[in-house]
């Protein structure tokens, strides 16, 4: 098993859309793939066309199995929602023995291939469990200053956690909302290129079909699977970036070549 | 002696690099004047059209150097010459005109099921030393 986190302080980055997106990529590509959303917001569940529902509150605070609080939403793809409830969620763990650690021994007890944890863009309890329970955190970044100081944010308290003795398998920037063409976008990228080098992935073009899709409650390779945020920019007899070449990335770092 | 330079490189993944050198390249045309802007953008748009029209194929050097002669010749562009010799051979070949069996030998390759081996008369005769 392998747990990723998709992680960023700062919100509206695009870490659930890119959460989803990968999640049914690996599902599609035949890997048992659990998605868990550990934001109050619930967003995952509207992401699939479902209702809000508390299945983190319930899994975590009463002790019920994964089986019974988690969603089968496509073929390999199962969901533990979240809702309001996960505000509880995070009290009742403040209040717990072993609490850095009480989602990883839940996600361990679990049989799945892959782990997607969605993170709130706040550093609370919760958060904290999420980045002590992966082993690979995925940040997802506008390029934009407020946003790319949130990447600094988080790689800050990795590091902390990374002194308490957790060993992660390494993290990967996800420049998101890329517009190749303004000025501002090449700068930012262009810093992030050279301050994180091999940590940056290719780059999520910015598309409109990427909204659209979250209203129909779809994913995008069901709704938009020729988009330019799924195939990335064309140049020349490749394209770059996109979260095609992006889900290549996580293959291999599941795979054990990154 | 001259001090050597030695610049720290950073390494980035292939698409990232290749991201940003086309980037880079924007952002430098975006500071020039407007008219060696249009200039570079119609150039780009000349390639990008002939992309299709662009192949690579090994030939026998005497044929590329008899395609070139004769161009030179009627001050033709070469690549019209040969457009004009494929269509012919496909044409013929359609046709039934030209047929390939008596040229074909079975290959080693895994990749092809025959190779074509043409006949001795078809190359220019080496010049004697």
């Amino acid at each position: 098993m392998i747990i990723f986190a998709f992680a960023n302080q700062k919100g509206g980055v695009g870490k659930t859309t890119t959460a989803v997106t990968l999640a049914d990529g690996l599902a599609r590509l035949n890997h048992r793939t659990l998605l868990v959303d550990l934001d109050p917001q619930g967003h995952l569940a509207l992401s699939f066309g479902l209702e809000k529902s508390p299945g983190l509150y319930r899994w975590v605070c009463l002790g019920e199995s994964i089986d019974a609080v988690k969603v089968e939403i496509r073929p390999n793809l199962h969901l533990v929602p979240g809702d309001k409830q996960t505000e509880k969620v995070k009290r009742q763990i403040t209040l717990a023995d072993f609490r850095e650690t009480i989602l990883s021994d839940l996600i361990h007890e679990t049989d799945y291939d892959v782990v997607l944890l969605d993170l709130a863009p706040s550093l609370d309890v919760l958060h904290l469990n999420g980045l002590i329970a992966s082993d690979w955190v995925v940040i997802p970044t506008r390029p934009d200053a407020l946003a790319v100081d949130g990447v600094k944010e988080i790689l800050t308290t990795m590091a902390e956690i990374a002194r308490s003795g957790h060993r992660y398998r390494g993290y990967s920037i996800l420049p998101t909302f890329f517009d190749r063409t303004t000025r501002e976008t090449f700068l930012q990228f262009q810093d992030l290129a050279k301050t994180f080098g091999e940590h940056v992935w290719p780059p999520i073009p910015q598309d409109t079909r990427v909204r659209e899709t979250a209203a129909y409650g779809k994913t995008l390779w069901e709704y938009a699977p020729h988009s330019t945020s799924i195939e990335g920019y064309s140049d020349g007899h490749q394209r770059l970036g996109g979260y095609r070449q992006v889900l290549g990335r996580m293959l291999e770092v599941i795979n054990g070549r990154a | 002696m001259a001090e050597r330079k030695f610049e720290r490189k950073t390494i980035l993944d292939p698409a990232v690099a290749d991201l940003l050198i086309g980037m880079e390249q924007r952002q430098t045309e975006a500071q020039m004047p407007r008219k060696e802007r249009e200039r570079i953008s119609r150039e780009r748009a000349k390639i990008q059209s002939r992309r299709d029209q662009r192949a690579t194929y090994d030939l026998p050097p005497f044929i590329r150097e008899s395609i070139r002669d004769l161009a030179e010749d009627l001050r033709l562009p070469a690549s019209q010459l040969v457009t004009l010799a494929l269509a012919r051979f496909l044409s013929d070949y359609t046709n039934g005109v030209i047929e390939l069996g008596k040229y074909k030998q079975p290959s080693r390759s895994p990749r092809y099921d025959w190779n074509l081996v043409f006949p001795e008369s078809m190359y220019p005769k080496k010049k004697k030393s």
